[in-house]
């Protein structure tokens, strides 16, 4: 079938990148001026008339280009020899780093790493897009080579592969305008044994564990799935790879809430990685209150605070795509829960209360952004969204952020003895919820008391 | 000391896909039928008005196929719309498509 691409003109560039990934680097595409997101309405027609339409025309009627496609070097290849500085230029100058220096990928050191899992080189966890690149237990090793890594934490990263080609997670999205990053919860006694801080500081860097696995799943992004600045990834501006987040199960076991992991029905006890892309995030200073009445409204207001256009994954592009997650400290956590309030309850207060009027609501989505006409009246009555987002006329009535409280995502974390909480807000569907378990290799405590006398 | 010598791997891994060759483009859009892909956002409804309006003028007899007939194309229910696409694209005699928006 012809086809004809309508792209703005600063996405020529990842037009262009996309469409080697795909198998068709002469896709046609047909330029748009400028953005239109700010143009007026006779700039808008004065742009499609005069350019864009030629180009739909040419894209439909004139022969493509002949396909060409450069040439690769093999999946095992050495691709530099030479010093530490040599490899690290070439590295960068092929856009093969994120800019920091990296660990040379040698083969003892990528076999160091194959020594710390039981599955084949060569298995195929899955296809990446854009690039359609095959995510192999290989190439996971070698990325984890690169970002400083130790061997043992090579089940890890191989699990981290595995959540990064689930197609629910949606790994084709990451370079989309917000340039949201992922965070990686990490759950399980793999936390203690592989030595992640899980305490004070839990998102700074310091601590080798999380924060090279942090860089791995940038590295790999970037290398394996295509995700580069100026090709693939179009983050407007951007943030860098955050580090890895490990819950204290030490607390969730004394209060008795379920592990994050829990939400992809893994039981406590079980290792696993949870990913989720997030825009932003925001630290809650001071949150006070000795029992949860006390406490949770100034947490329900600063849910609200954290967003705004992200509310179109919960009516409009999304549709109840909307998983906020929150970081709660852990004497915040024991407070609630020393009420009797489960992780259940303290949704069901989040869902209760952290509300926007319904006039706010289509204003930020309708009217500052722009995106395409829905009424929640008109979804609501259709029964294309919850009731709850339709229970009068008023404009003024409040609505919930999400469609159900299980929609909200907690993790208990950070500094034992202060009282914050950590706000994300996230991504929706472009990069969903997603949870793997952590397959260790047969001789995992042999390897990890390797790793010690090392 | 002298600088030791790396052989460093390559840390991508093969594409998985070769060249696709593209359809033949049409002789003309005279009577064709272009049927309109929106990923809902950054006001394609607009733009679709406008290539309709430029279009017909050129080509009369050129029917469109709203983006309304297929959903968004960029979001929740993405892949459902998409793998829809063939068989809807045939039931309603499809001959092009264009599109967007890509910004």
């Amino acid at each position: 079938m012809p086809t004809s691409t309508l792209v703005c003109e600063g996405f020529l560039g990842l037009a262009g990148a996309s469409s080697v990934g795909l198998g068709m680097p002469n896709l046609p595409v047909a330029l748009v001026p400028g953005h239109t997101g700010v143009q007026s309405k006779d700039v808008l027609r004065r742009n499609i008339l005069e350019v864009t339409l030629d180009r739909v025309v040419g894209n439909l009627t004139s022969p493509p280009k002949e396909a060409l496609m450069e040439d690769e070097p093999a999946a095992r290849a050495i691709v530099c020899k030479g010093s530490f500085e040599d490899v690290n230029e070439y590295f960068e100058a092929n856009e093969l780093s994120d800019g920091l220096p990296i660990v040379p990928p040698t083969r003892d050191k990528v076999e160091a790493f194959l020594r710390s899992t039981d599955r084949d080189p060569d298995e195929v966890l899955g296809i990446m897009l854009p690039d359609s690149r095959a995510a192999t237990v290989w190439s996971v090793a070698v990325n984890g080579v690169m970002a400083g890594c130790r061997p043992e934490y090579m089940p890890v990263l191989v699990a981290l592969a595995e959540a990064m080609a689930d197609p629910y997670y949606g790994v084709e999205h990451s370079g989309n305008t917000p340039g949201g990053e992922t965070l990686i919860i990490l759950n399980g006694p793999i936390i203690k044994q592989l030595g992640f801080n899980y305490t004070q500081g839990v998102m700074r860097d310091g601590f080798r564990a999380n924060s090279s696995v942090g860089r791995f799943w940038r590295l790999y992004l970037r290398n394996v799935a295509g995700f580069l600045p100026h090709k693939n990834d179009k983050a407007t501006f951007g943030n860098t790879w955050r580090v890895v987040v490990a819950e204290n199960e030490d607390i969730l076991a004394k209060i008795g809430w379920e592990p994050n992991c829990a939400e992809f029905g893994f039981p406590a006890g079980t290792n696993a990685v949870c990913i989720a892309r997030y825009t932003g995030g925001n630290h809650i200073s001071s949150v006070s209150g000795s029992t949860p009445e006390e406490t949770l409204p100034y947490i329900a207001d600063a849910m609200v605070r954290q967003h705004s256009w992200q509310l179109m994954f919960t009516v409009g592009q999304g549709m109840g795509t909307l998983r906020p997650m929150m970081l709660l400290s852990p004497i915040i956590a024991e407070t609630i829960a020393g009420w009797g309030w489960s992780k259940r309850d303290l949704k069901q207060y989040l869902y209760e209360h952290a509300r926007i009027s319904a006039e706010q609501f289509s204003r930020i989505l309708r009217d500052w952004t722009m995106k395409p006409i829905w009424d929640l009246k008109e979804e609501a009555m259709l029964g294309r969204i919850p009731k709850a987002f339709h229970e009068s006329d008023d404009p003024k009535r409040l609505v919930p952020m999400v469609w159900e409280p299980d929609d909200f995502m907690l993790a208990v974390t950070g500094d034992l003895m202060r009282n914050s909480v950590y706000i994300f807000a996230h991504n929706g569907v472009l990069g969903y919820p997603t949870g793997k378990a952590i397959q260790l290799p047969k001789k995992w405590e042999t390897l990890l008391e390797k790793g010690r006398r090392k | 000391m002298a600088d030791r010598e790396y052989e460093a791997l390559w840390p991508r891994s093969p594409r998985q896909v070769g060249v696709k060759p593209l359809a033949r483009r049409l002789d003309t859009l005279k009577g064709k039928t272009v049927a309109q892909l929106w990923d809902y956002v950054f006001r394609g409804d607009e733009v679709f008005a406008l290539l309709e309006e430029g279009l017909q003028e050129r080509y009369p007899g050129v029917r469109f196929i709203s983006f309304k007939e297929f959903g968004s194309t960029h979001g929740s229910d993405e892949r459902e719309v998409l793998a829809s696409l063939p068989r809807k694209f045939k039931e309603l005699g499809v001959d092009a498509v264009i599109s967007g928006m890509g910004c």
